[in-house]
């Protein structure tokens, strides 16, 4: 009787502690381990994803959504602008607290990251502040920002992403070369320490100026075997984990019990870029004979109606500026044919191409090859590592170029990166990564870039992209969605359908159910 | 045995150094650049000009190269290019798991590998031996991301005895042990498959020596014969392929690591591989150069202790 006894009253006493909903959270993210945790570095998936916990912006996306008309109030609560668009100024928030002793976050820390962004020594994303003249602070808590010239969306600039991001000036200061290994922000998360290879761990930021998350920690693991990630997974180990744009993996990870696959935007749009200066596809006829043989449908069947669908544009779908009237090229491997032999190449021909020996961008580009063929082109890949493929592409050595890619989703800086002529690889002013040389958009490019009329400004954009896809500078081909699997109690505390970020921003409101 | 050691070490300066100079030229010669691993696809050429300056890789090559000697002499191996942290902090950090599990599978390697090897030579073409030698067939075949796999469905998804996410912490012994078990089971099958074939071939070759059959006339005892007279003469051989292989695992063991998600010396040598990160490779390359002399030279010791006639001084 009396074991009885004691049982119940242990029951009683840890019933309720079962109860208690869990606050650790674990995360499985394919990479051997984190980069620079300083946000201006921040260009990988799995840094970017991380980075977007632990700071803000000025502005912030709203959670779930990818949509530059939805940004909203971030460390600044609201902000104006002149009547030329060229003067901006923005009130900071009181009382946002810095991470550990960093104390509040003031206009001088606002313009010292925002310069710190803008120059190339300090921030991978130095060049998306060109047209920054000024940043200086008015008082504590006003920033004002001038600006050389218009830019399509300076909001988007100051969001939660890339350049954005806004640090402690006194951290920076005070820990050197040291920073990029304990950084210190104002968001939800903070750093508290790294295993190299093994994980991050990020502790909650109870003086968060939104309120103490409720999950207190996070445990973010580098895992980069997708069979490993998924067995943990599988095993609990893990609640939410890094998934594959690939529908048998989809459909896969949804038996599992207790399960939601996450997908949502930004999808990365991959492209073949021509190069137009180089035999034979300084010929109009094979780009388009090239454009023709591609058959859209067939390769998103192949990644998966789920997670990809048809690239319509040079610019990804949903993109400010985004159009599909365009006039692009339907599948059609007989007047492709016809082409070809027009062009001189009556028995086909073949086009070599540098690409590289990471597997599912390999495999797509075995799907394009499979496609040529039945038009009679024969694709010459020369497969090499994958920072070899970064650098050989670069050296404008690969007549044709496959490039998979998401941007702030505003159609100039796709355009201006990959199709305006200042960006072209070794012979731009610029060069970033404009394979094809073409420069028969750049007129609207730098046009609609600094219009302000809305209606003209997408009247440029589209204008663009007409007259790339007129001179085949290039073709689309799918565009591929993030895919995430979480523990169906785990509650984002929004609704997922994009993130800047490319993971789940992990909120004050995120907790399990 | 003191002045002995003290000479190998001194004769390894010159390996040292020549491995250091061989690295340090690979991996600037194969392409690829690490300033673009760090600033990304959209880079622009000032910031990537602005990065190689800040990191050092703009100056000339002799520079860095007498920079790097000097450093590395002083047991300076600076910082991460990629990561910016400490490069001697990142490598003790893993450098305990991977000792662990070399230990480990050699351990598990040698126990099985010898026994099982000996008695295959005893009853040679016989069932016994056949068994032996196709087991260890299929030991040597199946490759670690296809055994390890199944290990972990079985004992960690099915049985749920082990986890699947296999870092340990270094401070916490049954935890480091219980994590240990699965991937230096993986690891030391393979090994004892080695083993057992060269343990076998060269107990053979020792038992038909005509000492052992003097000794078998003399009315010796025949457990004795094989202790004795033919184990200790077989065993060089097999302490040379242990010594190698254990020069193997450390740095190879990268597909155990990563599929039991174990932190080790190899991940990190393949990682830092992938992201150019020079300065991390070259501080890798001194500590494996380092361990695996000290491995030989624990080979050669462990002859002296088999064979007094191997000549010490």
């Amino acid at each position: 009787m009396k074991l009885w006894t004691a049982l119940l009253a242990t029951a009683i006493a840890v019933a309720p502690a079962h109860a208690q909903p869990k606050t650790a959270l674990s995360v499985g993210i394919a990479a051997q381990d984190i980069g620079r945790l300083d946000p201006h570095f921040a260009v990988t998936t799995i840094d970017r994803v991380v980075v977007a916990w632990m700071f803000n912006g000025l502005v912030r996306f709203k959670p779930g959504s990818i949509n530059p008309t939805e940004i909203e109030p971030d460390l600044a609560e609201r902000w104006e602008s002149s009547a030329d668009g060229k003067t901006w100024t923005f009130h900071l928030r009181h009382g946002v607290k810095f991470h550990g002793d960093f104390g509040e976050l003031t206009a001088d820390d606002v313009v010292f990251s925002l310069k710190k962004a803008a120059q190339a020594a300090s921030s991978a994303f130095s060049a998306d502040f060109r047209a920054f003249d000024t940043v200086e602070a008015v008082d504590p808590y006003t920033v004002r920002i001038v600006l050389k010239e218009n830019v399509p969306s300076l909001l988007g600039l100051l969001t939660n992403y890339s350049g954005g991001f806004i640090i402690s000036k006194k951290a920076y200061e005070q820990k050197g070369d040291a920073f990029v290994r304990s950084p210190i922000g104002t968001g939800p998360f903070a750093f508290d320490s790294v295993t190299p290879n093994q994980s991050l761990e990020l502790v909650a930021h109870e003086g968060y100026f939104r309120g103490a998350p409720q999950i207190k920690r996070i445990s973010y693991r580098f895992i980069p075997s997708d069979a490993s990630r998924d067995l943990a997974y599988q095993n609990g180990e893990l609640d939410l984990n890094y998934g594959r744009a690939d529908q048998t993996w989809v459909n896969r990870t949804r038996q599992v019990p207790n399960t939601v696959v996450d997908v949502f935007e930004p999808g990365e749009l991959a492209t073949i870029s021509f190069n137009t200066t180089m035999k034979p596809l300084d010929d109009i006829r094979v780009r388009q004979a090239v454009s023709l043989a591609i058959n859209r449908p067939e390769m998103v069947r192949w990644r998966g109606q789920d997670v990809s669908r048809e690239g319509q544009s040079l610019v990804p779908r949903g993109y400010l500026g985004f159009t599909a009237d365009n006039g692009l090229l339907p599948n059609d491997i007989n007047r492709a044919k016809a082409l070809l032999a027009e062009a001189g190449y009556p028995n086909g021909l073949t086009i070599k191409m540098i690409h590289t020996q990471l597997p599912e961008m390999l495999s797509a580009i075995q799907v394009v090859q499979a496609q040529l063929r039945r038009a009679g082109i024969t694709l010459d890949l020369q497969v090499v590592e994958h920072a070899t493929f970064h650098q050989q592409i670069r050296q404008d050595l690969s007549p044709m170029v496959y490039y998979s890619a998401a941007r702030f989703p505003v159609a100039d800086i796709y355009l201006t990166q990959f199709w305006h002529s200042r960006s072209t690889v070794k012979t731009g002013a610029s060069p970033v990564t404009n394979f094809s040389h073409c420069d028969v958009a750049d007129a609207e490019i730098d046009a609609a870039r600094v219009e302000t009329d809305s209606a003209k400004q997408l009247a440029l954009w589209a204008e663009a992209q007409k007259k790339l896809i007129a001179n085949a500078c290039g073709v689309p081909l799918i565009e591929t969605l993030l895919v995430f699997a979480r523990r169906d109690n785990l509650d984002y505390g929004y609704e997922l359908k994009g993130s800047m970020s490319l993971g789940p921003l992990i909120t004050e409101q995120t907790r399990f159910r | 045995m003191i002045g002995f050691v003290l000479r190998r070490l001194a004769a390894a300066a010159p390996t040292l150094i020549a491995v250091l100079t061989v690295v340090f030229l690979i991996v600037r010669v194969i392409p690829g650049d690490p300033a673009l691993v760090i600033l990304g696809d959209q880079a622009t050429p000032e910031a990537v000009a602005a990065l190689h300056t800040k990191l050092g890789i703009d100056r000339p090559i002799w520079e860095q190269y007498l920079s790097f000697l000097t450093r590395s002499l002083s047991g300076d191996f600076g910082t991460s290019l990629v990561t910016g942290r400490p490069i001697v902090g990142e490598v003790a950090a893993v450098l305990p798991h991977t000792i662990d599990l070399t230990l480990a599978a050699m351990l598990i390697g040698v126990v099985i590998g010898v026994p099982v090897g000996i008695w295959a030579a005893l009853h040679r073409n016989r069932a016994i031996d056949v068994a032996a030698r196709l087991l260890s067939l299929i030991g040597l075949s199946f490759p670690v991301f296809v055994s390890g796999v199944f290990l972990l469905l079985a004992f960690a998804l099915h049985w749920k005895v082990f986890p699947v996410i296999g870092n340990a912490r270094l401070d916490d012994l049954p935890d480091r042990v219980h994590k240990l078990i699965l991937p230096a089971i993986t690891l030391g099958l393979v090994m004892s498959a080695y083993v057992t074939r060269v343990t076998r071939s060269a107990m053979l070759g020792v038992l038909a020596e005509d000492y052992i059959r003097t000794a078998q006339s003399k009315g010796i005892a025949w457990s004795r014969v094989v202790w004795r007279h033919g184990l200790r003469n077989a065993l060089i051989p097999v302490v040379t392929v242990v010594g190698l292989y254990v020069g193997i695992l450390i740095g190879n063991s990268v597909l155990t690591e990563i599929v039991f998600n174990r932190p080790g010396l190899g991940k990190i040598i393949v990682g830092a591989l992938n992201q150019r990160d020079y300065t991390m490779l070259q501080g890798l390359m001194v500590i494996y150069c380092f361990l695996i002399v000290v491995v030989n030279l624990i080979t050669d010791l462990t002859y002296g202790l088999i064979d007094p006639r191997v000549n010490q001084s």
